[in-house]
């Protein structure tokens, strides 16, 4: 039995950490603008379709990967200051139609660069290595990812909890325009946040794409969304609680991919019932389920209206 | 016909920590002007949400014509922090009413920072308002069957913007107004849902003393017309003891004084409240 | 004495208005009579008015009632396969359903019908969605919505649900927009219908919506939009009257979603995606949120530049020997993009703001007055 779980639980926890750096950076944005950005998910891909084309035109290895990590904070930064500055002081509508926008636009650009032919992920050494735990075969960034991520998230915690520009950006997402009137710099602040979520989105993407090696146009939406709703579901604007939510959608999400595998060696079913369709329903079900439940989410504060 | 209209008994309202609103009883008879003052920040708005169902109350009950509109003690996490008085009067069956509901009952209210459909005209303003009094369902609505019903509803939004003086303006949308005709037109939009009790909060808010003495004399003049019964919010104190049969001061949500307007004036626990100025 | 208000406003951009639709209307059917039927201009009027409809119904929603809803591809799905599931001809149903063996369903109503079948169900599923959605927060309803649509997509991409919904295999050989055509002894057309009736359809529709924007439950959405708190104190149930605008809004979009399947004639659950919401998000913003005709003229604009007149930005275009750079496939998708987020940026009323057809009329008239 635990021979047949085991490598979903394995393929969970990963793909799990790679929701989570995903969706810090729609907590993050979320917590500061109270913007859903419909356009991160689509930031993750096009960091997967830089690495490709960088690879592909002669660049060694141990520089394409910083540079992309620095090419797709660049990118978050750019979009926030071209599409999403501008309406700042529009209704809060028209900012999440800027971002459906974006989104609408990068797929489109990306798309339009590549063909539509699906783009194969470079080979990392070492990563793609295939690994060995506890009877399952698997590559090594499925084992890597947990950690990595885990690590990440502490750093950034320390940076938000223990530094002044962390304070900053706490400050900001609790009282927006009390922050500016105490002279906090909201523009610096806002960028930051874009630029440490594409980040995150970047390391994100190297590791989701060494494993799921095929990127297309199309790559970011899915991921994107399941990040979204971690994030919704961890409480929107707490770091831990994407992490948690994150984890746990991918965990599940395995495990209901396998779960017709599962219950027939388990012998519960007699044959296969299909089930695996459901494995992104459930991330939605899930979301759903919390949002009338607890909108807040696992660790989310309550507010109250002054009518 | 019922002469009391309005009786809110022992209303307690704490949010968190703090109680806005703290043992408050009052009562309102029919065709009197009552009016609850108090410094900024003393509760006065709080009650008026009480009373019209935005908030539950922590604490205490209110009739309305003799009928419960609210009814509430303290429960879960509130019993241990309650910081009120008497919290086993109320005990059993709680009850709360939408706003809604309590518009429906005949209860209107204006808003103290002025709440109009920006999106419409003034007179739609006043027209959206007459929808609760529908008697046609969704389907006549919808199909523009209800030709009656629809022309009866235009012609008393016509005299209701005849009485504020705001026919010339009828078709400028509604936040293009003057900031005091954006008040008479909350009240004749409030006016629109033929209630018995009219809440007003701060409606001269904003107003030069001219347009609070037309005011004054204004809102005398609904009150005979309609037939209603007044409780306002107000800081202006010419217009407060010139129109109010009774009035109430509460400060931290507490009830300090309450008399007629001479009786008011002369109270030097209020006049020590803040009564010292008058505030313009 | 009092008259109604429109009464006291000229009624000739109103009179205008009509007279500028049915000459449309009869323009429409002319064209269809002379030009080839294979001409990109019917397929830009067949996808528009498609798309008109399901927009102004989100423009009901999100423009009107400001419901801020991401679901309406659940409802056209819902509405699409609704009406094929009613209309495949018994004949047909064993090839459709082959791996279902010819499917539960057997029996087959008429269009008339199975396009009030189509609005109904996905009404229904509107009104069971709406009473734990309709209470959050827009930013939380635009997500739940979102993801009630992608839960619909995968239950009616399930094989167990087959002998239904025919699983993840098309749906096809139901009556289309061709089969409105009429037809002599010898098969040959002698009217044609395919693109007017579609017109009609999409109008009866879109005349509904204004009615019930101009009535006063209409209105009452307006106050809710506007604000909510106050439209409550004015004695307007909140759960009631979005309920209302929700199931409203899904059973138009369900009808939509119906006349989808009959232009494309195969439905597949999984072409409904979020992407074709944000679509019809993108349309209303374009034509104007709160605007019945911006929508509509926006629907149009919309297929036009994506079916028809951007299609040169995809081909390779040569000026002598040189080569245009850039043009190749899907550079008309980027360039909409663009124009797109130029519209959202820079314009963000859209084209119509929340004017309508009579006040394009209005100036010209006060000045005739005068």
């Amino acid at each position: 039995m635990w021979s047949t779980v085991f490598p979903y639980l394995l393929s969970g926890i990963s793909v799990g950490g790679q929701y989570a750096l995903i969706a810090i950076g729609y907590t993050m944005v979320y917590g500061i603008l109270r913007l859903i950005n419909f356009a991160h998910g689509d930031v993750f891909m096009v960091s997967g379709i830089i690495m490709v084309y960088l690879c592909a035109s002669g660049i060694p290895l141990y520089i394409c990967i910083p540079l992309v990590l620095v090419l797709t904070a660049f990118i978050g930064f750019l979009i926030e200051r071209a599409a999403y500055k501008p309406l700042r002081s529009a209704p809060r509508m028209s900012v999440m139609i800027s971002a459906i926008g974006v989104s609408y636009t990068l797929q489109n650009l990306v798309l339009y660069i590549t063909g539509g032919l699906n783009q194969i992920y470079p080979t990392i050494p070492w990563i793609s290595n295939s690994v060995t735990i506890l009877g399952a075969t698997t590559k090594m960034v499925t084992v890597i990812t947990p950690f990595l991520t885990i690590f990440l998230v502490f750093v950034l915690v320390f940076l938000i909890n223990r530094t002044k520009i962390g304070m900053a950006m706490r400050a900001v997402s609790k009282d927006f325009e009390t922050s500016q009137l105490m002279g906090i710099k909201i523009n610096s602040v806002i960028s930051i946040t874009f630029v440490i979520g594409s980040f995150l989105a970047g390391v994100g993407s190297i590791l989701y794409f060494t494993n799921y090696t095929t990127v297309i146009q199309t790559s970011g939406a899915m991921p994107g969304l399941k990040a979204f709703v971690a994030a919704v579901f961890g409480g929107i604007g707490s770091i831990p609680g994407a992490v948690v939510g994150a984890f746990i959608i991918g965990i599940m999400e395995n495990i209901i991919k396998g779960l017709d595998v599962i219950l027939f060696k388990a012998g519960l079913i007699a044959k296969p019932l299909g089930l695996a369709t459901f494995s992104d329903a459930f991330t939605f079900a899930l979301l759903i389920i919390i949002l009338i439940v607890k909108p807040t989410g696992l660790f989310g504060e309550k507010t109250t209206d002054k009518v | 016909m019922e002469n009391n209209i309005l009786r809110i008994e022992h209303l307690t309202m704490q949010f968190g920590g703090v109680v806005a609103v703290n043992d408050l009883s009052m009562e309102i008879n029919r065709g009197e002007i009552v009016a609850l003052i108090g410094p900024n920040g003393a509760g006065k708005t709080t009650a008026f949400n009480c009373v019209t169902g935005v908030y539950e109350p922590t604490n205490g009950q209110i009739l309305f014509c003799g009928r419960q509109i609210a009814r509430s003690s303290p429960t879960g996490k509130m019993r241990k922090m309650y910081a009120g008085n008497d919290a086993s009067a109320f005990v059993g069956d709680s009850v709360r009413l939408s706003p809604d509901h309590v518009t429906k009952l005949g209860i209107a209210r204006t808003f103290q920072n002025i709440r109009l459909f920006s999106g419409m005209t003034v007179f739609d303003n006043v027209l959206t308002a007459k929808h609760l009094r529908r008697k046609s369902n969704f389907l006549v609505s919808t199909l523009h069957l209800n030709y009656a019903e629809e022309k009866r509803m235009r012609e008393e939004t016509w005299e209701l913007l005849k009485a504020v003086h705001l026919l010339d303006v009828a078709d400028e949308m509604a936040t293009s107004l003057p900031y005091g005709k954006q008040r008479l037109l909350e009240i004749a939009r409030a006016l629109a849902t033929k209630p018995t009790l009219l809440l007003l909060d701060e409606p001269a808010a904003g107003m030069n003393p001219q347009e609070t003495e037309e005011l004054s004399a204004f809102i005398r003049q609904i009150k005979d017309e309609f037939q209603l019964s007044i409780f306002i919010i107000e800081h202006h104190m010419n217009l407060v003891m010139d129109i109010s049969d009774r009035i109430y001061v509460i400060d931290f949500g507490r009830l300090i004084a309450s008399g007629v307007p001479a009786e008011i004036q002369n109270n030097p626990a209020v006049i020590e409240a803040y009564l010292g100025g008058e505030d313009q | 004495m009092k008259q109604f208000v429109s009464d006291r406003k000229s009624r000739t951009p109103a009179i205008l208005s009509f007279a500028v639709i049915a000459l449309f209307y009869v323009l429409v059917f002319i064209a269809e009579q002379h030009l080839p039927s294979t001409s990109m201009l019917f397929t830009v009027l067949k996808k528009g008015a498609t798309y008109a409809l399901v927009a102004v119904s989100m423009n009901l929603l999100n423009g009107f009632t400001g419901i801020f809803s991401l679901g309406q591809a659940g409802f056209m799905l819902i509405g699409a396969y609704t009406y094929a599931i009613f209309t495949i001809p018994l004949d047909q149903r064993a090839a459709v359903y082959q791996y279902f063996q010819g499917g539960a369903v057997q029996f087959s109503v008429p269009v008339p019908v199975a396009l009030i079948f189509a609005g109904l169900a996905a009404a229904f599923f509107a009104f069971l969605i709406g009473l734990p959605v309709l209470r959050l927060k827009s930013d939380y309803l635009a997500i739940a919505t979102l993801g009630f649509a992608e839960i619909i997509r995968a239950i009616f991409q399930w094989n167990q649900l087959g002998p239904i919904t025919n699983g993840s295999n098309m749906l096809r050989m139901f009556p289309n927009f061709n089969d409105f055509n009429i037809r002599n002894d010898a098969g040959e057309v002698t009217v044609y219908l395919s693109t007017t009736i579609p017109f009609v359809i999409s109008g009866v529709c879109i005349a509904l919506i204004v009615l019930l924007i101009h009535s006063g439950y209409g209105r009452a959405f307006k106050a809710i939009r506007d604000d909510e708190i106050a439209a409550e104190a004015m004695g307007i149930n909140l759960a009631h009257h979005k309920q209302l605008a929700f199931s409203i809004s899904s059973f138009f979009a369900g009808v939509g979603g119906a006349m989808l399947a009959m232009y494309q004639t195969t439905v597949q659950a999984k072409s409904f995606t979020s992407a074709m919401t944000y679509e019809i998000l993108l349309i209303v913003v374009i034509g104007g949120v709160g605007s019945v005709t911006g929508s509509v003229f926006s629907s149009f604009l919309f297929v036009a530049c994506s079916e028809w007149w951007l299609r040169f930005l995809d081909e390779k275009q040569m000026i002598g020997t040189f080569e245009v750079p850039l043009l190749r496939n899907g550079f008309r998708l980027v360039v909409f993009s663009v124009i797109i987020m130029i519209v959202v940026l820079f314009f963000r009323r859209g084209i119509m703001g929340t004017k309508e057809l009579p006040d394009l009329f209005r100036r010209k008239t006060k000045e005739g007055i005068k």
